[in-house]
């Protein structure tokens, strides 16, 4: 009884207190409590309780009052969403303020305010701000739109927003140019769909805009007009001619995106004196990006790597700005490093080379080994340099640094594959430093480098004995290296010592090892040389193709994506945005659901068993990773409906297995199985009802967990109807496959989570098997 | 001196008198409030929240908060009651129909405990239009009749025609100087 106290409200407290200065009369004591509530919000105290106290201040002639409310709002509304709904026609009020600063504030607030209720009130103001004399809240309500679409996607193509944007492109203003472009962009990007359609003229009125905007404006700009495809060639031209002052720009931002513009335009000009000479322009601006910070510079690297690789003559002969400096950042001389790879030739490979030596004498370990192998790939690309490259491996083999002899040893087993019996000599040299080997790459190449030449190495068989004293110990790749290599040993010198080391190894190999890869080698080998040794010798000594040299190269159809989000977190990753960026997936999600939807529409209104449809939306081509689904829309149809009639059949789906039974307690017997038809996975089930009187309604989220075919639904909704208390219903969910979802670990097992709206079913968990014969 | 002056003009009523407009949506309440505010008839839009505008009238100043009617809305008028000194509720003498719902929406005001003290003027609305109900039929309707602990009136109004608004805060006005006293 005593306790009661505390739970009854206080009127003390800071909260308390707020209020009450809120409500007071006068004015500077409101302005100062709201002030006081703003400062408490952004240490983090929750005044949300002051809602409707603050909401009340917000009409008012103080500016700066007025900023302090809405700032307010943007942080709470969320909690108090219904609340909200008080300050509409604040808003309503304060986007035909007779100040436009008001009105733009009005504007820009509303778009922040992602609250459901109120979104829809709020479209009237948007509506007539978009059409506002003043610039300034033209520009404000333009990215208001592309807020809104986030929010409510149907609220913007109903009230007919793109079409307004759209017209905002031919803006007097630049700056309102530059934000409806922005946000037709943003647009495009969430909704998975074209909605920027670029022609010359449109594209035309944007390049006017571009020299007269802010520099994140001419970003905008520029990013999307990289998406125009120039009609010919001269179209092309003209649209570089424009973009070409901008590579003089102070933001790099600016000059990547104007480079991209340029590299996609330039694949349209057929003149090819036109083309390099264009080519050449782009170099300066690269160069100069690289007199940044490092911070910079490493992202410039990063792009430059994507630009080379699609127009190496850009910068083939800059090689030398790629020099590292001695107090560059570990992760810019990786870069530089790299690039420098791709850049060099026969006829600067002189000075690389002096470059590369003289990295591999730095005290960065791993600057260090990479300049190495940076060694070992001009070796073995360029022809010519090869026996310069080998003669600086050698002599950094001679300084004895335990890493540089393991990485030394390392190149040079490639470059005797790319160039067989012609340095065999420096073996020599090489086995001297056996002992300090001590990395397992190292160790299997000078291993295959011993077996390999064993008839020109005197005491190949004591080499090889030294290091079969840890044959157990080593790691597989070595102690296969050593097996070949001992086997390549005997039958090269079929003598006692070698034979005993056979022995040796292929005893162990067969009884006391784990490894299936070495077991299995062993017994082959064991057959080999015991049935015909001289086959052995033809498959064991066999001539090996010759390696070519060419570095790690981007996939082209990445490359070509790559090379249109230049300038964005994408080329840097040198992933495609849709992998990291988890809203475009969504979108594609999202357009596939749209899609479904208009399959849906076109069926006359017919009972439906399946629900959702697979489409390879347009815009899956943007998001590479995605959907690896077939079909263009008649076969899906026809599809759709090869399903559908099965489906129909077996009203009580008598054959499915159960999946979630009766035992479970929840009134709901699920059955389900993963069948396939027409190219396309799809998981039936079967809802039963066991209630006596409340029927299960849909729509029903589905979500699977990670599985070894990669599959996912390929929507997340399932739409059912009602089933009555004692019925059973049949539901197909289309399965799309997804590379990224690919989970090999997971066994031959779906696990899928099934949402029901009823609050009592709640979320049903069950695992359907995946049977062999599924497999597509 | 500063200090005394204005202590004496706060005593004087320079005060503010919080007066909230309430009644069903499209009962006129935002037309009146500006009528009161500016003189003259401003288009407007349903009212998704609130307007607040100060009236001064015979010296003394009204700070006057309407409402918006929305069946949606009226849960929130709770949030605007304390401290009230008067509320102004607007009828549509030619809505009928809903004037059961306005009786309803009326009671509940006066069971709040906040607004124990607050005067209630009450506008009989859209008198200019053909078929409104007299002033004594709404007073009817209302339930009026049956108050007898509270200061309470009720006037023939066109907030049109601007008739009648100005009769009503003259009889507000001195309600709240006789309770000030």
């Amino acid at each position: 009884m005593a306790d009661a106290k505390y739970f009854s409200t206080t009127k003390k407290g800071e909260i308390h207190e707020l209020k009450l200065e809120l409500n007071a009369v006068d004015k500077s004591k409101k302005k100062d409590a709201v002030k006081k509530v703003i400062a408490a919000m952004t240490v983090g105290k929750d005044v949300s309780p002051l809602f409707p106290d603050v909401i009340n201040q917000m009409q008012t002639d103080d500016m700066e009052l007025k900023k302090l409310v809405y700032l307010y709002l943007i942080n709470y509304a969320k909690t108090q969403p219904d609340l909200a709904i008080m300050a509409v026609n604040t808003f309503v009020k304060d986007s035909q303020d007779p100040n436009p600063l008001i009105r733009a504030l009005a504007v820009r607030t509303m778009g922040c305010i992602r609250v459901d209720k109120i979104t829809e009130y709020l479209c009237d103001p948007l509506h007539r701000c978009l059409k506002d004399e003043d610039p300034y809240v033209r520009k404000t309500a333009a990215v208001c739109v592309a807020k809104l679409y986030d929010i409510s996607a149907e609220l913007v193509e109903d009230r007919g927003f793109l079409d307004m944007l759209k017209d905002l492109l031919g803006d007097a203003n630049p700056m309102v140019v530059a934000n409806a472009v922005a946000a037709l962009s943003e647009i495009q990007e969430l909704g998975g769909k074209p909605v920027l359609d670029l022609t010359l003229g449109t594209v035309s009125k944007l390049l006017r805009a571009l020299n007269e905007c802010t520099e994140w404006g001419q970003v905008f700009i520029l990013d999307s007009v990289v998406n125009y495809m120039p009609a010919d060639a001269k179209d092309a031209e003209a649209v570089v001619e424009r973009v070409l002052p901008r590579l003089q720009h102070a933001n790099a931002a600016v000059v990547l995106s104007a480079i991209k513009v340029i590299l996609r335009n330039i694949q349209y000009i057929g003149d090819e004196s036109v083309r390099t000479a264009l080519l050449r322009k782009l170099a300066p601006p690269l160069v100069t990006l690289l007199g940044s910070e490092p911070e910079l510079q490493y992202v410039a690297l990063r792009n430059i790597s994507i630009i080379i690789q699609a127009q190496p003559s850009v910068l083939a002969n800059d090689v030398k700005v790629f020099f590292c400096k001695y107090n560059d950042p570990s992760y810019v001389k990786m870069e530089k490093l790299d690039i420098m790879m791709r850049l060099v030739n026969e006829r600067n490979i002189d000075q690389v080379l002096l470059e590369f030596k003289e990295y591999a004498t730095e005290v960065d370990v791993d600057f260090v080994r990479k300049a190495v192998r940076a060694i070992g790939f001009c070796a073995i690309s360029i022809q010519s340099a090869a026996e310069r490259c080998i003669n600086v491996l050698l002599e950094l083999i001679q300084t004895k640094v335990n890493y540089v002899v393991q990485e030394s040893i390392i190149v040079i087993k490639d470059i005797f594959r790319r160039y067989p019996n012609r340095y065999e000599s420096i073996i020599g040299t090489l086995c001297d430093s056996l002992e300090s080997l001590d990395e397992p790459e190292a160790k299997a190449s000078m291993v295959w480098i011993i077996g390999e030449y064993s008839e020109r190495i005197d005491n190949a068989d004591e080499l090889l004995e030294q290091f079969l004293e840890t044959f157990p110990e080593e790691t597989a790749a070595v102690q296969l290296a050593l097996m070949t290599a001992t086997v390549k040993l005997f039958l090269k010198k079929p003598m006692e010592k070698p034979q005993q080391l056979i022995q040796l190894v292929l005893t162990y190999a067969t009884q006391e090892t784990d490894n299936p890869d070495l077991r299995d080698r062993a017994y082959i080998y064991w057959r080999l040389l015991s049935t015909d040794p001289e086959a052995a010798k033809d498959v064991v000594l066999a001539e090996k193709p010759t390696i070519s040299g060419a570095q790690d190269s981007t996939d082209p159809a990445l490359l070509e994506e790559l090379l249109r989000e230049l300038g964005t977190l994408a080329s840097v990753y040198h992933k495609p945005a849709a992998s990291f960026v988890s809203k475009m997936r969504l979108a594609v999600h999202r357009a596939d659901d749209l899609a479904a939807a208009a399959v849906r529409g076109s069926q006359n209104g017919e009972p439906e068993m399946t629900s959702v449809v697979v489409v390879e939306a347009s815009q899956a081509g943007s998001a590479p990773t995605a959907i690896a689904a077939p079909a263009a829309m008649p076969d899906l149809l026809g599809d759709l409906l090869d399903v559908r009639a099965p489906a129909g059949a077996m009203s009580a789906a008598p054959d499915l297995p159960v999946v979630f039974g009766e035992d479970k307690g929840k009134g709901v017997v699920l059955r389900a199985a993963l069948t396939h038809a027409a190219d396309a996975y799809i998981l039936q089930m079967s809802v039963c009802n066991l209630s006596m009187d409340v029927p299960i309604e849909g729509p029903l989220l589905i979500q699977f967990n990670r599985n070894a075919l990669g599959l996912a639904p390929a929507s997340q909704s399932v739409s059912l109807d009602a089933v009555l208390p004692g019925a059973t219903a049949v539901v197909c969910v289309p399965l799309v496959q997804r590379q990224e979802l690919v989970a090999p670990d997971q066994g031959q097992v779906l696990q899928v989570a099934l949402k029901f709206p009823r609050a009592d079913v709640g979320v049903l968990y069950f695992a359907s098997p995946i049977a062999s014969n599924v497999h597509l | 001196m500063g200090l005394w002056v204005s202590k004496l003009l706060s005593l004087f009523g320079d005060k503010e008198a919080r007066i909230l407009v309430l009644g069903l949506d499209n009962a006129g309440k935002t037309t009146i409030l500006y009528r009161l505010h500016v003189g003259e008839v401003v288009q407007t839009i349903p009212t998704i929240g609130f307007n607040v505008e100060t009236v001064t009238y015979k010296n003394i100043k009204f700070q006057v908060w309407d409402l918006g009617g929305q069946t949606s809305i009226r849960p929130y008028w709770r949030c605007y009651y304390p401290n009230t000194q008067a509320i102004i509720y607007v009828v549509d003498s030619c809505d009928v129909d809903r004037l059961p719902t306005s009786r309803d929406e009326f009671a509940a005001i006066l069971e709040e405990e906040e607004l124990r003290e607050a005067a209630i003027l009450v506008y009989a609305n859209k008198q200019d239009l053909p078929g409104a109900l007299s002033d004594a039929q709404v007073a009817e309707g209302l339930g009026l009749t049956s108050i007898k602990s509270r200061d309470w009136s009720i006037f023939k109004t066109s907030a049109i025609k601007g008739e009648g608004l100005f009769e009503g805060l003259d009889w507000l006005s001195n309600t709240l100087k006789t309770k000030r006293r």
